[in-house]
């Protein structure tokens, strides 16, 4: 018999708040993470606006030796992780996490800064620098850091997929223990705010208001949207096996059962194929829950307020559930938090657990003119009260991969 | 479970730039250990890397002389594809052959080459090529555009065992039946930034690299591609495909130790490989080939020695115990996937290829590493480590079919 797995433990380092407590709050108060931004001089470009992690103190969550060799991503990544465990009743040194792993989704990791020490080298000279200045610079150090930091020996990997990334490492995670690879895992996505990461989305004009004046605005499947604003932070998890996470009296918050990845980001596709890879995907993660689109009582979708994948989302749901869209409440916290590109699924999966666990769909914030190409059962302004039992979390990368991830609360 | 095989191989080294002549100059000894020629290198102490000579470089990543990480990859997949005849098969789902590949750095040389004619750049802008090269993940998507692939894709990154863990992914993929095939490999050319990185850490051998020698003084930054067509057996017997290998399981672990260096007594190391033979239902007596980590550093040697040991226990003498890295360098993200496809070529063609270099004796390092010069054994099973640095590990066990 195949292994269930239970998700213990979140941990979270967001604008919106440190901490699921705090996050949840802000969120189904309608509270916004989106703000001028304060980290990058972008006086010269068009974008002004992001979701800035503001007023961390890393030291708070790993003690004061050390910081100032880690990046801003490590220092994210680390802190939701200590969270995480927290939050699952797991201590540092707890003999649970001895042979504990890390699967970590990233789209960028910490390119911003090994192309900030490569500019060093090229500017100063490679004599001028010292060891210590590349101790966090390789794409996935983040990742070695906490597997360091927590004397971790189990599986440790970073998936990088685009937008899909945390979503295919929550994936990876729940393979990996289905398979006996391991017991528990720290899981979910990290992303920083970089004038790096600024510029490629800016440059490829996905960033709203980038593509000509309308107002920047961060409103899923609102017929005004224009593009997505640009967020950051961290989303973690610890996965475990449903028999070790009982034997140790941990709270579930809900159990993952289904996984569904396809690729959606061939040039050649036109929108039609498009929606009909998304649509398979949910199947396929429907289909592997031993699931169908009857149970679904919510879908927390990628809805980043793109023009063109969320209207390829929109459709696929709406091809999925047929009759039933009008029923399945649809919920994107993207109005809020923006996007968290590599990270965003796992900040879905987040708020999915959250709605779960409270009975609560946090709702879309500021939307004005609906599209009735996105016909959509949306959560509008007003969080809504719920008792769900079966979720969605739905993840679309402009040019990549769809994965989808289905949740479930059973009593225990 | 689905059975996992391999049935396509291809190869871009610093020796050869398809599978034949890379794996006749591995037999034949061959050092592919030359100056730097891709970046001045006049302000290091280290002036050699294992960099590519031959390879044709045709996309609009790369200019001439400047090997894009793409253009390794589109080789080898190239060569891959068309020794496994996938795409020829008439029953082929092109949305079930997925794509996972493992890399270090991305892009980053070719990031680097932009930097050096426009040192503004880094802070005022970046040109379009750039820019859409820059997120690590354009690498697959660039190459489910190129074979028109339209299955699942990912990056893996997990430095110098990033090739493995995209073995293991697709493994993992192929088990659950999400998909029918999967193109993996690893891919990573020899970006200045890296090499600084190495070199300031003192991990660099000024001349060569010599795994397992007394004196041996670190690694060879090399560079290059190794690609895989993995199917599941199922589907290869259905199509009639030319089988090398079956993968028959695999073991991942962490040292949980240090950012850079290795466990001292190589716990993580032996967690792998014991994982990974438990994982394939084999002991350690059935290995007849072990293509190890052997980066020449002395503390990955000694570690990986100590390690084998605690493994193979008697046998450990009598199983060679071979690192190609001594002639291709250490390929860092393609490392582990070059080492896969020469697992699958001993146990085809029932040759070693030898650790080069090799002149003074090694109390610690006391294995049989097929010195310098290539051996005839039958390898029915070979086990394939990769120990990367932030101690990551992984290990796979590679069985004839």
């Amino acid at each position: 018999m195949k292994r269930r797995i239970a998700i213990t433990g979140i941990g979270i380092i967001s604008p919106l708040g440190f901490g699921h407590e705090e996050f949840w709050r802000n969120l189904t108060r309608g509270v916004s993470g989106i703000a001028p931004i304060t980290s990058l001089d972008v006086s010269d470009y068009p974008c002004k606006l992001a979701a800035e992690v503001r007023g961390l103190n890393p030291s708070d969550y790993l003690g004061d030796k050390g910081l100032k060799y880690l990046t801003k991503g490590t220092k994210f990544l680390a802190s939701a992780t200590k969270l995480a465990l927290e939050d699952a009743g797991l201590t540092q040194n707890d003999h649970n996490l001895e042979h504990a792993g890390i699967v970590i989704g990233s789209a960028l990791g910490n390119y911003p800064q090994t192309t900030d020490y490569t500019y060093d080298i090229l500017k100063y000279g490679p004599e001028k620098l010292l060891p210590m200045d590349s101790y966090d610079v390789a794409l996935n150090s983040s990742i070695n850091f906490v597997s360091v930091f927590l004397k971790l020996t189990g599986p440790s990997r970073t998936v990088s997929s685009g937008f899909t990334s945390s979503t295919d490492a929550i994936g990876d995670a729940f393979s990996l223990i289905q398979k006996n690879k391991a017991d528990l895992l720290i899981t979910g996505g990290v992303e920083q705010i970089s004038l790096d990461s600024y510029l490629i989305f800016l440059m490829q004009k996905l960033l709203a208001g980038s593509q000509d004046s309308t107002p920047e605005i961060s409103v899923p499947f609102d017929r005004r949207r224009n593009g997505f604003i640009l967020s950051e932070g961290s989303y973690v998890f610890t996965l475990e096996d449903m028999e070790s996470a009982r034997r140790r009296g941990a709270r579930v918050y809900a159990e993952i059962t289904g996984h569904g990845l396809t690729y959606m980001g061939a040039k050649k596709f036109n929108t039609e194929q498009k929606i009909d890879r998304v649509r398979t995907a949910m199947e396929q993660a429907l289909a592997q829950a031993g699931q169908s689109k009857d149970s679904l009582g919510l879908i927390c979708a990628n809805g980043n307020s793109s023009r063109l994948t969320d209207l390829v989302e929109a459709k696929a749901i709406n091809a999925l559930l047929g009759d039933r869209a009008k029923e399945v409440p649809v919920s994107s916290i993207k109005s809020q938090s923006g996007e968290c590109y590599g990270a965003s699924g796992a900040m879905q999966t987040a708020s999915c657990l959250l709605a779960m666990d409270k009975s609560t769909i946090p709702p879309i914030m500021g939307y004005e003119v609906p599209d009735p190409e996105c016909n959509l059962n949306l959560v509008l302004q007003e969080k809504r009260s719920q008792d769900i039992r079966v979720a969605m979390v739905s993840s679309l990368d402009y040019s990549g991969n769809c994965t989808c991830l289905i949740l479930e609360k059973r009593d225990m | 479970m689905p059975k996992v095989v391999v049935t396509g191989l291809g190869l871009v080294t610093a020796i050869g730039s398809n599978v034949e002549e890379s794996w006749g100059a591995m037999l034949n000894a061959q050092d592919g250990t030359t100056e730097i020629t891709s970046f001045d290198t006049s302000r290091y102490k280290v002036h050699r890397a294992c960099e590519l000579k031959g390879l044709n470089s045709n996309n609009n990543r790369g200019t001439k002389n400047r090997h894009t990480v793409y253009d390794c990859l589109s080789a080898a997949t190239k060569e891959a594809l068309q020794d496994s005849g996938i795409l020829d098969y008439r029953g082929l789902e092109r949305n079930k052959i997925g794509i996972s590949v493992g890399t270090l750095a991305g892009e980053l040389s070719a990031f680097e080459h932009r930097l050096r004619d426009h040192p503004d750049s880094k802070a005022s802008g970046f040109s379009m090529d750039v820019v859409l090269s820059y997120p690590p993940m354009t690498l697959s998507t660039q190459l489910a555009e190129d074979f028109q692939i339209e299955g699942p894709n990912v990056i893996l990154i997990n430095a110098c065992s990033s090739g493995n863990h995209a073995m293991c992914w697709a493994f993992d993929m192929l088990q659950d039946q999400k998909v029918s095939a999967m193109i993996v490999g690893g891919s990573d050319v020899v970006p200045q930034t890296e090499f600084t990185h190495f070199h300031n850490l003192k991990a660099l051998a000024p001349e060569k690299c010599q795994p397992f020698d007394k004196n041996r003084q670190g690694l060879v930054v090399g560079a290059g591609a190794g690609v895989l067509i993995l199917e599941t057996l199922e589907h290869a017997k259905k199509r009639g495909a030319n089988i090398y290998a079956e993968i028959k399981g695999y073991g991942l672990s962490s040292d949980g130790f240090h950012m850079t260096a290795p466990h001292p007594k190589g716990e993580g190391a032996i967690r792998a490989m014991e994982i990974a033979l438990d994982n394939s239902e084999l002991s350690y007596k059935d290995i007849n080939y072990i293509s190890a980590h052997g980066t020449g550093t002395p503390l990955n040697d000694k570690m990986e020695t100590l390690a084998l040991k605690a493994v193979f226990k008697e046998r450990v003498q009598d199983t060679p115990c071979s690192s190609v890295k001594s002639m291709i360098g250490h390929t860092m993200g393609a490392a582990s996937a070059i080492e896969s496809v020469v697992c699958c070529l001993s146990i085809r063609t029932g040759r070693i290829p030898p650790t080069i270099n090799y002149e003074t004796k090694d109390p610690e390092c006391d294995l049989d590493c097929v010195p310098n010069e290539a051996r005839s054994k039958e390898v029915k099973f070979a086990l394939n480590n990769s120990f990367a640095f932030g101690g990551n590990n992984a290990s796979i066990v590679f069985g004839r079919v």
